[in-house]
This record gives structure tokens, sequence and C-alpha cells, in this order.
């Protein structure tokens, strides 16, 4: 409803000035209606291919936030136009051609594919076109991953960031929680309850294999990868309080980081080697954040009455985590450069943020489904999968 | 000395428990869409976890009841599970009142109400010493997952004290907690969080 009432405010507009240069206008028109959005005309891929790829792209561009697609024809700065047919020696022949307004070819690409990859490749031309009008990384083509339960059973699942192509990597008939990425995608670390104790295990998504990297009497918690791929940070209660450990994973011994006669667990890497993590310490959860080796913890957060499970954007300028204020919970963000601290979620029941690789969108679950949000909360995105999803994670770029 | 088997130990069981979860890949028989809980006809542990490479999973997403629906995420669907819970795969905690202690929000401290609950059970393993029990620790849904851990740990400590200050031996009682993994009630309100906050004494 809201789009239809944009349309015809934009379709008046167009109407009102006019043929003469009306395409300038309609940009201004277009942003200063919508407030967001670069139109993108998109026209259908011709050849007949099963996906429809031009739906792909344009679903892909408007979830950025940064461009409003049309449909092909319309007046638009840009423009996409291609086709998918049989041939090639892999079965499809895919290309495309990004335009500017005046015609001028800004990409042109052919892609030789399966049948099978026509709509990674949809995603992949997104992400290209994005790069390429905004200088930045895209996400189309990245993947999340992220916890489902019922029926008496767990389930770890890796999708695309759309929310597409659900993959079970995972069964259980006990928990399954927080997973996440190594930093070139290809495994996962999680908590499992299998045996009815906590422990923490790397799985490689790709082969399946698996390995018990901690088992140890009390909580095994809250696993997170290390920037060089080759230590794992995790929450251990076996010395009788839940405290910060990092392990080589080349070794059997994690080195115990912090000492506080409280509860201390979510820890996660900064680019720098340092850690941020939850700590009780003060009498309420906070963020604080210790040296690569430990040593004294500095207090990040100030705001509300509970600040937890943060996570840390790529570059590493940004936490995220969950805020509570008045009840509810949100997600927020600091900006460790300005000390910016802003609510981005209207709250509720939100938990377990993770920024995407580009640093822009942090996904998030309200415990039910899982939502996204721009590290600025200007633009949300909803996902809908089938059941109850939560503990999403956004996968680097990687592989 | 006694540190050194202690260690042995440790990574023995850690070696075990690598070479149990490793079995789990890509073994499963089910090629159908029905899922079926996996219970071994011996009587040995059923195998409780299946991982799969990406993309080669038996079953689409789509075949599991992920649902929510009435029937908890904590209600074990049959097989696989211990004794005293879990038998018929119903939704709802089976486990009896007078071995579930009850928490205020935020809050690991033991009511007064409580009391009797723990003490009952307490007695009960005085009595016989070879008894032992596994307290798991509970929260409700709100808030973070990992921290609600630490929170369930907190309650389950919390009433482990409370035991062995009644004389039970710290040799009877192992801790768990599953934070807000297992609820006992699926209500998104203050009945349901209130039946969530809570420590099982499971024999």
């Amino acid at each position: 409803m809201k789009s239809f009432v944009k349309s015809v405010g934009a379709l008046a507009l167009l109407l009102a000035v006019g043929s003469l240069a009306h395409a300038e206008l309609t940009i201004d028109v277009s942003k200063g209606i919508e407030g967001s959005g670069i139109p993108i005309a998109i026209s259908p891929f011709a050849g007949g291919a099963s996906e429809n790829i031009a739906a792909v792209i344009a679903s892909d561009l408007k979830r950025t936030g940064k461009f409003a697609p049309q449909s092909g024809g319309a007046q638009a700065d840009y423009s996409v136009t291609g086709q998918a047919s049989p041939g090639g020696a892999r079965g499809y022949v895919v290309q495309f051609k990004l335009a500017g307004a005046q015609g001028s070819q800004l990409l042109g690409m052919s892609f030789d594919v399966p049948s099978s990859q026509l709509r990674p490749v949809a995603h992949r031309i997104s992400d290209l076109i994005y790069e390429k009008l905004t200088g930045e990384k895209g996400l189309a083509g990245t993947k999340i991953a992220f916890v489902t339960a019922g029926g008496g059973f767990w389930l770890l699942v890796v999708a695309d960031a759309d929310g597409q192509n659900p993959n079970v990597i995972l069964r259980s008939s006990q928990p399954i929680m927080s997973p996440s990425w190594s930093p070139d995608g290809s495994r996962l670390a999680y908590v499992s309850f299998e045996g009815r104790r906590p422990q923490i295990v790397v799985q490689d998504v790709y082969s399946g294999a698996r390995r018990v990297v901690s088992a140890a009497p009390g909580i095994n918690g809250a696993p997170s990868w290390a920037p060089n791929g080759q230590r794992l940070a995790f929450t251990l209660s076996k010395d009788g309080n839940p405290e910060i450990y990092a392990l080589d994973l080349g070794s059997q011994n994690p080195v115990r980081l912090t000492s506080a006669n409280a509860i201390d667990t979510e820890p996660v890497w900064l680019p720098d080697g340092s850690l941020v993590f939850t700590s009780d310490r003060g009498g309420s959860p906070q963020v604080y954040r210790i040296g690569p080796g430990g040593g004294a913890a500095q207090r990040l957060t100030f705001e509300g009455d509970y600040n937890a499970s943060p996570t840390a954007s790529p570059d590493g300028r940004y936490i995220a985590m969950v805020h509570r204020r008045g009840g509810q919970f949100y997600i927020a963000a600091l900006d460790l450069k300005t000390r910016q601290f802003r609510v981005l979620t209207s709250g509720g029941l939100d938990e377990s943020p993770s920024f995407a690789p580009n640093g822009r969108m942090i996904i998030y679950s309200n415990g039910r489904q899982l939502n996204a949000v721009s590290v600025d909360g200007g633009v949300k995105q909803d996902f809908v999968l089938r059941g109850r999803v939560r503990d999403p994670v956004w996968a680097p770029y990687g592989r | 000395m006694q540190y050194v088997v202690k260690t042995l130990i440790a990574v023995a069981s850690l070696a075990f428990l690598a070479s149990c979860a490793s079995t789990g890949q890509n073994t499963e028989e089910t090629t159908d869409s029905t899922i079926t809980t996996q219970t071994d006809a011996s009587g040995q542990p059923g195998q409780e976890a299946y991982s799969y490479p990406y993309g080669q999973a038996p079953s689409g997403y789509d075949a599991y009841d992920t649902g929510g629906g009435e029937q908890l995420a904590g209600a074990p669907g049959g097989g696989g599970g211990r004794a005293g819970r879990g038998g018929g795969g119903a939704g709802g905690n089976v486990v009896s009142a007078d071995r579930i202690v009850y928490f205020e929000y935020d809050s690991a401290n033991i009511r007064a109400e409580s009391r009797p609950v723990i003490a009952a059970n307490a007695r009960a393993m005085t009595n016989n010493r070879r008894s032992v029990t596994q307290l798991e620790g509970h929260t409700d849904e709100r808030g973070s997952r990992e921290y609600n851990i630490a929170l369930g740990e907190r309650r389950a400590n919390a009433v482990r004290q409370a035991m062995t200050a009644l004389g039970v031996s710290p040799q009877q009682i192992r801790v768990v907690s599953y934070g807000e993994e297992r609820p006992a009630a699926a209500g998104q309100d203050e009945q349901s969080y209130a039946l969530n906050r809570r420590v099982e004494i499971v024999y």
C-alpha cells in the first residue's frame, strides 16, 4: 500500500513536470519522496531461463536500501538488460549490461553456468552493479547461518543472504546455539548439547566433518573466531564462574583471559586482537574490552541497564549489541570512534546481532524471526523463513 | 600427580567426544522426507546429532517441522531422552512440580517457598549417598541467549549450594544450564516466563 502511494505520487509529479528533462527531475522527486533509492530500470532477461534473473536482481538491489528498482523501460538513472539462454559449455550463457541514463555502457559481462547456478549468478550480477555504482562490496552473494527448532529437533542451517536456498548442515535432538563463522567462511563453530552437556564443536561447512574443541565441566559457550582463523575465544565456567578463554586450535589448552567473580561471557575479537565481551562485574551486564592477552577491562557501555551479546563490525569501528531500556530489548550500536550510542530497532525481544561482511547491515533475531537493519538505522529488512528462527550470523566474504 | 591424572582423563574424554561427534557426518539412512528420531534398539544411547556437507542433507529444510506451534522446542521428540523425561514426546514440562525451583526475573535468589522442595530432595539424597542429580538451570527467553546460559548456571549453582548446605555431597550433584533453549512454556507472557525461570532437579 505504501509503495502504491509512493508510485502514484511519483507518477503524478512526473505527469506534472511533463517530458522536458524529466529524467533528472525524476531523480530529485524520487529521492525527495522516498528518502532513498537510486532509480534503476531492470528489464526481464530474454532467453527463457527457469530462474527469473531480473526479479532476483531487483529484489537484491531493493534490499540494500540504496536503489529503487523499476520495471524495464521506466525512466531511471540506470538500466539493466540481459539474457539467459541455453548454450555454452555448461548449459546456460547469462549476459547482462548496465547502462547509464544516456545509454552509455557501464558494465557488460557474460557467464557460462549450469542451470543450478542461475540464481547465484543473478546475485553476482546484483553485487557487480552495487559495487560499480556505490563503490562498496555487495551482500547479495553472501550467506547466513541460523538455528531453528521445533518438533524436538534443532537444526543448523546455512542459507543465501536473502533467506532463500536453506541447507541443513546439522540436525540434533539436543539444543544447538551460538554459531560463529571462521574468517574464511569454510567452518562454523557452535555450541551443541548432545550428550546433555554443552560442548564447542567446529564443523567444516562443505565436508560436514566435525571436531569437539571444548568439553570442559560446566559452560562451554559463545565461541568466536579470531581474525586470523587460528584461535577461538569462548566461555568456560570450569573454575567456578563464567570466564573468557582463548584456544589456539593447534593446541588443547585454552588460556584464561579474565578473572572476575562475576559472569564474563560472549567474547568477540576486534581486528587488532583485543576482545569485547559481556560482564556483570559492575552489577548489570555491560560490554567491556580487554587486550589480546587479557589484563584490565575497560567498560564501553553506559546506556540503559543491560548491554550484552556484543558483535564487532569487520573494520572494528562499531560494536552492535542487545540493549535493554524500559524492560524492552533493542539492537543498538556503539561507534568506538565517536562514542556515539545509537538504538537501531523498535524493540521487543531483539537479540543476537551480527554484522554483514561489508559492515553496512546487522542481522538479528526477535527469537522467532530474522530481521536486518542498517548500521545507521535507515534501512530495515525482514526475512521470511519457515519456522522459528534465531541465532543468525552473517558469513564473511570468503570462498 | 592428581593434576596429571585429571588432565589425562580430560584429554581422553575430549578424544572420546571428538570421535563420537565425528561419526555423525553423513551416516543417516533416512532419505525420504520423514524425519524419525534415531533410537538404538540395543539400548545404547541413540545418536543425537547428524552433520551434513552443505547441500547434501537427505531432507530439505521444508521437510522439518520447525513451525513451533503448540509443541515446545525443548520437548524431546521421543527417543534419546533419559529416564523420567521426554518419554512420549509430549510437550510441556514433564518433571514433576516437587522437583522444580522457580526464580524471579533477573535473579538467582532462592525464594522461601522453594526451600521445602530443596529440602525434600536434599533429604532423599542424603538418605541415598549413591544417588546423583543433575541440576538443570533455565531462564525465560528475554535477553541475550548466551548471557542466559550464564544466568541459568547461576540459578543451578544456587540450588546446589542450598543442597550441599543440607548435607548433600558435591559429588552427588552435576550442574548444566540450558539458558532459554528448553522452555517449559511457550507463551510470550509473564505467566510463561515465570514457568521458564527454573531449576529442574533431575535424577
